[in-house]
């Protein structure tokens, strides 16, 4: 068991060891060895890696790995009161949109939404084919009795990416002049993209009452961001230098260049960017619904939870056409916009 | 020669006779405080006792009933949470599933709980009308299970019986399990006050002693009725004790008759449940370290669960 003795009789910190030392819980191996009928405190099994909890077995002194982690809740815990004062002033607008978007959505009736909601397709795409799949996806969800959920859940989306796209694109430009702002920032997107989600939710819900809907905004936005900053940063990194190198023989300022030059060469990038940050929301509809937003992602989990698989089933596809129909407009839209390619 | 060196082989690798030969055996390890507990309890006796190979499948309630009932695998539920499954009651009376015993032999303890230091401050609070007359007291506002728990639906319709959203008190509808404990944990560092839906013996009742509303006497029927979103009539009712049970699959009752009747045997009652939650908390001890708590603590306790054979092979333990 305490196979490290030799090290700390070795250095002569066994006094040291033994006065901070506090006993642990016994451990499984400890009964089970005990239940072979052998001692306990014996030395036995092959040698572990020298983590905090093998050593402190040697060493009592030594704290153990759930020492760490309790430290970290309670410096949380701590720093709370001064993390409210802060976070919650400077999230309320979010709290505010959310709340007033899907009051706007849900109170106005259906005969004047989806008409709004079906010229703005038209608008933004012009293109037909688009606008009449939105009409008869809406037509369908309408028809199987999903469109109150359908439209709480886009009125989150627009409320989420639009924030999204606000702020992620100014921070990709910011981060495609600067080289160091973009090594310091990309391992903050790798953070954002993979730490799971409820692991900083639960402690946002110490700092925010969780009845609001900034929890479930926060999870989206951070989420979502991600890629409309990396593509945003990388389009404009690759825009061509010798266009570069034309704008400043004509004498452009850096702000005319930004606006002139590198944000239309780099829409397709952009675009693309926007693009994925709505599927991305999207892909959260059923992690926010865990912390209480409405919408489609409620159904899906009531079907998992009560073992429907076919309402988990249709709600789920019912995200799955929310999503086409957000692709196919914004993909319309890119290619009214695409400079690069009406040149052709 | 080499038959000889073979069979010596054999022989030295054999393990020591355990004198009762059990087998490979699945069992179901949920995902909350006292089921990894319970889950560990039985690992421990069944590989040391009975000489079992088991394998841990972590899971949560619905998945384990729905992979029984389908596909017969894991061989052993424990923790059942009847009321959180109302797909239960559909399997066990299709036969699909055989259930064993009341793991926890008190039941579990379901209800509407307030803080214990709000009941300090605001005595009036102990009974349900007392909430209804003083709705800021509770901080405004109910908290309800997700969508897709029983609860949900008796909640609801106690909720209406009771008339607690005419009272002026805000029914909030929670998207799942850990943002109601985190809820209470929130409520709890910053005392503030909390009124809703939780049950025992968890870990966060455990942290955070609350007390139950008193909502009067238990009506089976109006309870009933409760557990149908369609209850025409809804009549205030507390819940009654909730079954929580050890389910095996036929197969495994057959094959292994000797661990199904210690798994009989084995059950917890609040008390002790409640104390080993607790003790883990105050530690911060892994699931693991509570079984070794609970096993060293109440040897008396788990000593009659097992048989003969399985005695002899933990006398070490036991006395």
């Amino acid at each position: 068991m305490a196979h490290y003795d030799f090290v700390f009789d070795g250095l002569g910190l066994r006094d040291w060891c033994d006065e901070g030392a506090s006993d642990g819980p016994m451990t499984m191996e400890q009964l089970m060895a005990q239940a072979r009928g052998e001692d306990p405190a014996a030395t036995s099994g092959p040698l572990p890696f020298p983590s905090l909890d093998s050593l402190h077995q040697s060493c009592g002194a030594i704290p153990q790995t759930r020492e760490m982690t309790a430290w970290l809740e309670r410096s949380f815990l701590d720093a709370k009161d001064t993390l409210k004062v802060v976070l919650d002033p400077a999230t309320q607008p979010l709290s505010w949109m959310l709340d007033n978007a899907l009051w706007i959505f849900t109170a106005t009736p259906w005969w004047i939404l989806l008409p709004i909601l079906i010229a703005l397709t038209w608008f933004v795409s012009r293109s037909r084919p688009v606008t009449i799949f939105v009409a008869l996806s809406f037509v369908f969800l309408g028809a199987i009795d999903h469109l109150d959920v359908a439209i709480q859940t886009l009125a989150i989306i627009f409320v989420c990416t639009s924030l999204c796209v606000l702020f992620g694109v100014p921070i990709g430009i910011a981060m495609s002049k600067s080289d160091r702002l973009q090594r310091s920032v990309i391992p903050v997107l790798d953070l954002l993209q993979t730490l799971p989600t409820f692991v900083y939710l639960i402690p946002l819900i110490f700092l925010f009452s969780v009845t609001e809907s900034k929890l479930y905004g926060i999870a989206i936005i951070l989420y979502a961001m991600v890629p409309v900053i990396r593509l945003t940063d990388l389009g404009i990194r690759l825009v061509d230098k010798d266009v570069i190198e034309a704008a400043n023989a004509f004498g452009m300022s850096n702000r005319q260049k930004l606006f002139g030059v590198e944000i239309p060469l780099a829409l397709p990038n952009i675009m693309a960017g926007v693009n994925q940050t709505i599927m991305m929301s999207l892909a959260m509809v059923v992690i926010a619904s865990l912390v209480s937003a409405p919408g489609l992602g409620v159904l899906v989990l009531r079907g998992i939870r009560n073992l429907e698989i076919g309402v988990g089933l249709i709600a789920g596809l019912g995200i799955v056409l929310l999503a086409v129909m957000l692709d196919r407009t914004s993909k319309a839209a890119l290619d009214r916009v695409d400079v690069s390619r009406s040149s052709r | 020669m080499r038959k000889l060196a073979l069979t010596a082989a054999l022989a030295l690798g054999a393990s020591p006779a355990l004198a009762q030969d059990c087998g490979e055996v699945s069992i179901t390890e949920m995902n909350w405080a006292s089921s990894a507990v319970v889950t560990a309890v039985a690992d421990f006796l069944m590989t040391q006792g009975y000489g079992c190979e088991v394998t841990k499948i972590p899971s949560s309630t619905n998945p384990a009933i729905t992979s029984v009932a389908e596909t017969g695998e894991p061989d052993i539920l424990t923790e059942l949470w009847v009321n959180a499954a109302p797909v239960y009651d559909r399997l066990a009376a299709e036969g699909k599933v055989k259930p064993l015993t009341d793991v926890l032999s008190d039941g579990g303890v379901e209800g509407w709980w307030i803080p214990n230091y709000l009941l300090e401050e605001h005595p009036e609070l102990a009974t349900i009308e007392g909430v209804l007359a003083n709705p800021e007291l509770v901080g405004g506002r109910f908290h309800q299970c997700p969508d897709g728990w029983a609860c949900k639906t008796v909640n609801a319709n106690n909720l209406r019986a009771a008339g607690v959203e005419e009272a002026g008190i805000e029914i909030f509808q929670h998207g799942s399990g850990e943002t109601m404990a985190t809820s209470i944990a929130a409520a709890y560092q910053d005392r503030e006050p909390w009124f809703g839906y939780y049950w025992a013996p968890t870990s966060v009742l455990g942290q955070f002693p609350m007390t139950r509303v008193d909502v009067g006497e238990f009506d089976a029927e109006a309870h009933a009725c409760n557990a149908l979103e369609e209850c025409p009539d809804p009549k205030l009712s507390p819940f009654p004790e909730a079954k929580v049970l050890t389910v095996v699959t036929d197969s495994f009752a057959e094959e292994n008759p000797e661990v199904t009747d210690m798994l009989r045997n084995m059950q917890f009652t609040n008390d002790q449940m409640n104390g080993v939650l607790a003790w883990q908390e105050e530690n911060n001890a892994s699931p693991d370290e509570a079984a070794v708590y609970f096993l060293t603590t109440y040897k008396d306790v788990w000593g009659d669960w097992l048989n003969e054979a399985a005695s002899e092979n933990l006398a070490s333990i036991l006395q």
